[in-house]
């Protein structure tokens, strides 16, 4: 941006760069390479002092973990919760999120009360959705979409109200950088409003929606306490089933590096595949002016 | 604003709210074909675009607000014979104003989030302009920034757990190798707050960074080719140029993280669970307590609305100006 000279060598300033956020990596990466490293340990190598940095790797916590606790159960649940709220987010929230960046509806005040909705404390409102999901749980309609308690509906509905705030804002200003000529032109052409949104629109905001979508995806995938207070066992998450290793008896630590390393793991190879898509989104909004 | 500004405005839905233009709207909505079959104003199918979203937010924000509104205005003790007890008007609201630890818990979170996002603002700019001024391998490098921010808090929390250990964490390892004193990082009564923060900033810089970044990355090129052609110092580009144009994003990262900081629970639930004693425990841990362990939902629905009736006088004093901005950007389209 500011700097605009592409002379090749290498300058003192980089070395200064690289250095700097080399340091700064390994401060960011270490608590995950210890959580994979402690995952691989032997019991009699994990609470050691000083702690081992060198140990021959074992499965065994893996093991363990998947015969205590039904992981692949909980996998399937986190899966299923996570895309099915992020698809609802991503549709609901684009929609909204273009209409109040086109058409300025509410003047700002509506998309204020609905950054509210995002400060209640979760465990504020946890009551109340607990009796929601319960008497919907019961009631006819509720059994035949799946929402309730212990009903992975009840999270998809639960994570949905919770990203929708938050994917709005996001989007917002992506929407905002299109430039409304193109739209205008469109609707020379005789496209109908609707098709201006879908066929123009839309396709511009990709790398908008991108970014949100993977955003609630890690939102849903990785919260806790709804998943904590409104499942049981069949509608289990996976970060719920990570918590279970903190037993009565102590925190068995193993295992649980090796639960959270399968919780986390295919987040991370989630957000570095789509790396390269986030920095196109991230890089698209050049077109503003 | 002048006219022509004014009237590309008025054929986009905005006439009913703008009285001033209102008289030459049905002229000037020329350039849109209204030739066509116009069933529904733009007004309504701006509303129908987001009447979905806001059917879901408003039931599932509404109905639980208005619960605990009405579980704030009466007795409530689930521990005890009573349940859900006689109305009491604003009783428990008196009873929080009064309450020490209500205050005392407040303060901590109000503390908590003003040093984690200040650090995690400053930070995550800094890390931004870093990886912005970067020839190659910015995108290793940025990779490796989503890497905290996309682990579960309640899972790599427990691991942090681990690492502060005071026998057998890393923490203590990587002290005791600078000949300090080892510390019982969680146990301590000054440190256990710091030890969660860290945490925190560890968790949320990136997002700062990541965003940052992006804002950075979509500035236009040419204010700032022609600042250098005029030989603007960096200094004054920042100044003049760069931040301005980043407000935008930076207020709204601002607002999210101090969103996010305040509502802050799973570290905590996960770290150190409000202790030792209470000096880690913010205000949504308190409620947490005085409601899940107390039974005392009147209580702790009091305190969440008072909770969140700050919040929302915080983001308003915040966000002010950025609804202006956001106000002017849409009307100037």
């Amino acid at each position: 941006m500011a700097s605009l000279q592409q002379r090749p060598g290498l300058r003192a300033g980089d070395v200064l760069r690289y250095t700097t956020l080399t340091v700064l990596m390994v401060f960011f990466l270490f608590p995950i390479y210890w959580m994979i490293a402690t995952s691989f340990k032997a019991p009699e190598d994990i609470l050691t002092r000083p702690p081992k940095w060198l140990f021959s790797p074992v499965l065994s916590n893996y093991v363990f973990a998947f015969r205590e606790a039904n992981f692949g159960l909980f996998i399937e649940n986190t899966l299923l919760v996570s895309v099915a709220s992020t698809a609802l987010v991503v549709v609901l929230g684009a929609a909204a999120s273009y209409s109040f960046a086109r058409y300025n509806v509410g003047k700002g005040h509506l998309m204020f009360f609905i950054l509210t909705t995002r400060m209640m404390p979760a465990i504020a409102v946890i009551i109340p959705y607990f009796l929601i999901f319960k008497i919907l749980g019961s009631s006819a309609v509720g059994r035949a979409i799946g929402v309730g308690l212990d009903r992975p509906g009840a999270l998809i509905v639960a994570y949905t109200m919770f990203n929708l705030p938050f994917a709005i804002w996001l989007m917002h200003s992506f929407f905002q950088d299109i430039p409304r000529e193109l739209e205008d032109t469109a609707r020379l052409d005789g496209l109908t409003r609707f098709a201006v949104l879908r066929k123009v629109v839309l396709p511009l905001a990709v790398p908008g929606i991108a970014v949100t979508a993977i955003f609630c995806l890690l939102f849903s995938w990785n919260e806790f306490l709804f998943a904590y207070l409104l499942t049981r066992e069949s509608a289990k998450t996976i970060t719920v089933g990570v918590a279970g290793f903190w037993t009565q008896r102590g925190i068995l630590w193993g295992p649980l590096a090796a639960a959270a390393t399968i919780c986390v793991v295919p987040m991370l190879a989630f957000a570095l595949v789509l790396q390269r898509h986030i920095a196109r989104g991230l890089t698209f909004g050049a077109v503003k002016g | 604003m002048s006219q022509d500004q004014a009237l590309p405005r008025a054929d986009h839905g905005l006439e009913a709210e703008q009285p001033g233009d209102g008289t030459m709207a049905p002229e000037q909505s020329g350039p849109t074909p209204t030739t066509r079959r116009r069933s529904l104003s733009d007004t309504g199918y701006a509303w129908l675009l987001v009447a979905p979203a806001l059917v879901i937010i408003f039931f599932f924000a509404l109905y639980p607000l208005g619960y605990a509104v009405a579980l704030s205005m009466r007795h409530v003790d689930l521990t005890s014979s009573v349940g859900i007890g006689p109305y009491v008007g604003l009783d428990n609201y008196r009873w929080a104003l009064h309450d020490k630890q209500f205050w005392v818990s407040a303060g901590r979170t109000g503390l908590f989030a003003l040093v984690v996002v200040v650090v995690e603002m400053s930070l995550g700019i800094w890390i931004a302009f870093l990886l912005n001024g970067l020839r190659w391998l910015k995108g290793l490098f940025r990779s490796f920034l989503l890497l905290p921010l996309a682990a579960a808090p309640a899972a790599v929390g427990l691991i942090w757990r681990n690492m502060y250990h005071a026998d057998f964490g890393v923490f203590n390892s990587l002290v005791a190798g600078l000949h300090l004193p080892e510390q019982n990082w969680l146990g301590n009564q000054r440190l256990a707050l710091p030890s969660v923060m860290l945490f925190d900033i560890w968790q949320w810089t990136p997002f700062v960074a990541v965003i940052v970044l992006a804002g950075l990355q979509s500035l236009p090129k040419e204010p700032f080719e022609a600042a250098e052609l005029d030989g603007a110092s960096t200094f004054m580009v920042l100044r003049r140029l760069t931040f301005p144009m980043l407000a935008p994003v930076l207020t709204l990262v601002f607002v999210l993280r101090s969103i996010d900081a305040i509502r802050l629970y799973d570290p905590i639930l996960m770290l150190t669970q409000g202790g030792p004693g209470t000096v880690t425990e913010t205000l949504t841990f308190y409620l947490y307590r005085v409601g899940m362990k107390f039974f005392r939902l009147d209580q702790a629905s009091t305190m969440a609305l008072l909770f969140l009736y700050a919040t929302i006088v915080f983001c308003l004093m915040v966000m002010r100006r950025l609804m202006r901005q956001m106000a002017e950007r849409a009307e100037r389209r």
